[in-house]
């Protein structure tokens, strides 16, 4: 079984297009629709990666960073940030939160892949 | 001043009839000129908003449609390029395709095999005649060496009684009848060499037609096996070579078709990154609808005032009051960050 990566968006078209490429290159996808859900989904499970939008409704992902790096196990857990939020000031939230990188939408596949591996 | 704000629009500050308005004509004018301003942005920002969704609809759907087509060409030259492989396995000349030639060579090899077995076998049984002929050929020679013994005492006993002959042939005048005796037993001795030389004769042919089997049998063994290998040899030889000639033909393709693969996962690439206009586009509208609510919620404070004005309310209240709600507005729009995304080129990457 692949390394098991949760992917956190608003959008079911957004999610649905990390799933299908990180998919493709055999890892396994869990999808949250907001940070809520993505508190709840990481629950008892042995993420590898987490990939989150910014906006998003309920909780945001700057908050949903603060709050897995506030637990034990995700402590070291990689989480990028996937937004068409580009501002500075913007990701030096997000850098100050705990995320481990920024990425800024849309996204290419290739890319994608190629910062997922390297952050593993 | 009930004639001026009776109208149904909200007029230029510059066309308001100041004399009349003395009073709260200040208040007005500001109030007005915020709201001015404020529809001016809001439109703006619409507008700009709007054009950029139509920017980002029609990038993406020129995308999709250039992925399409592409990804269509690249499809029909995968299913091209299967038939040539196909056709490639297919080795001209022969009638058969690869898979059909490595079944033949592997039957060619194993009748070779089965035929070198079956000439393994027939050089055996023809090996235990050799020995059967050799063994002929030695019994026949004892008995000629027998024979030749013979011939040695009968020559000795020949020259014996030739003796004798001779010394009774020096007293025949007057033993004639002993000579006889001894010319007769001369006479004998003669038709007994006679015999045996026949006899030996006869061996000799036996032996020498013997010989002859032998050799035959040795010529057709190695004729035969020689004449096999080479043709087996031969038929394999050719067959290797077509296959060998259809694996560079299928290798090649294989190479075309990795390369078709590559680039339709780059068409892929651009369609998965085209279809996330849906999420750009879906922030922005969402930046236009809470636009639009704001609109709403201005029209409102303004239909509000005029129907209080037309009621008898205190105008430099009820204009407070607006100018309080238009500040919430815009406090509102402060707060409120639409997408910046212009382009559906991919977004940078910055690891912490």
């Amino acid at each position: 079984m692949g390394k098991c990566i949760l992917t956190v968006d608003d959008s079911s078209t957004m999610r649905q297009m990390i799933a299908f490429t990180l998919k493709e290159a055999g890892f396994e996808i869990l999808e949250a629709a907001d940070g809520m859900e993505a508190l709840d989904r990481a629950k008892g499970q042995k993420l590898s990666l987490v990939i989150t939008d910014v906006n998003m409704p309920r909780m945001d992902g700057i908050t949903l960073v603060q709050r897995l790096r506030a637990l034990p196990e995700f402590r070291f857990t990689p989480i990028l940030v996937l937004t068409t939020e580009s501002g500075m000031d913007m990701k030096q939230k997000g850098k100050e939160a705990g995320a481990t990188g920024w990425i800024v939408k849309p996204f290419s596949p290739e890319k994608l892949l190629e910062v997922v591996n390297k952050v593993l | 001043m009930s004639r001026w704000f009776g109208r149904s629009t909200v007029l230029d500050p510059a066309e308001a009839p100041v004399e009349e308005t003395a009073p709260i004509s200040p208040l007005l004018l500001r109030v007005a000129a915020k709201e001015s301003a404020m529809l001016d942005g809001q439109v703006a920002f619409l507008q700009t908003e709007l054009a950029q969704v139509d920017a980002l609809v029609g990038e993406a759907a020129a995308t999709l449609q250039q992925a399409l087509n592409t990804l269509d060409a690249r499809v029909k030259a995968q299913h091209r390029l299967a038939l040539a492989v196909q056709e490639a396995m297919h080795i001209s000349g022969k009638g058969i395709d690869s898979t059909e030639a490595t079944a033949t060579l592997s039957t060619t090899i194993v009748g070779t095999l089965d035929a070198f077995v079956n000439n393994m076998l027939e050089i055996s049984k023809s090996s235990m005649k050799l020995v059967e002929e050799v063994e002929d050929i030695r019994e026949r020679s004892d008995r000629m060496e027998g024979m030749l013994g013979e011939l040695g005492e009968i020559a000795g006993q020949t020259h014996l009684l030739s003796l004798n002959a001779s010394i009774e042939a020096a007293h025949a005048r007057k033993f004639g009848a002993g000579f006889a005796i001894v010319a007769a037993e001369v006479s004998k001795l003669a038709d007994r060499s006679t015999s045996l030389s026949g006899t030996i004769q006869d061996q000799i042919r036996g032996t020498r037609e013997a010989l002859l089997r032998t050799d035959t049998q040795v010529q057709a063994i190695a004729s035969k096996d020689l004449n096999l290998a080479i043709q087996s040899r031969g038929e394999s030889e050719s067959l290797i070579q077509a296959l060998d000639e259809s694996t560079r033909k299928v290798r090649d393709l294989v190479a075309e078709m990795e390369t078709n693969a590559r680039l339709i996962g780059e068409q892929v690439g651009h369609v998965v990154r085209s279809l996330q206009f849906e999420d750009l586009v879906h922030q922005t509208l969402q930046a236009c609808m809470q636009e639009l609510g704001n609109l709403q919620e201005q029209a409102g404070a303004w239909r509000a005032l005029r129907a209080d004005l037309e009621g008898g309310g205190d105008a430099g209240q009820l204009l407070l009051r607006l100018s309080g709600t238009l500040d919430e507005v815009e406090a509102a729009q402060v707060r409120f960050k639409a997408v910046k995304r212009e382009s559906l080129a991919a977004g940078d990457v910055d690891l912490f």
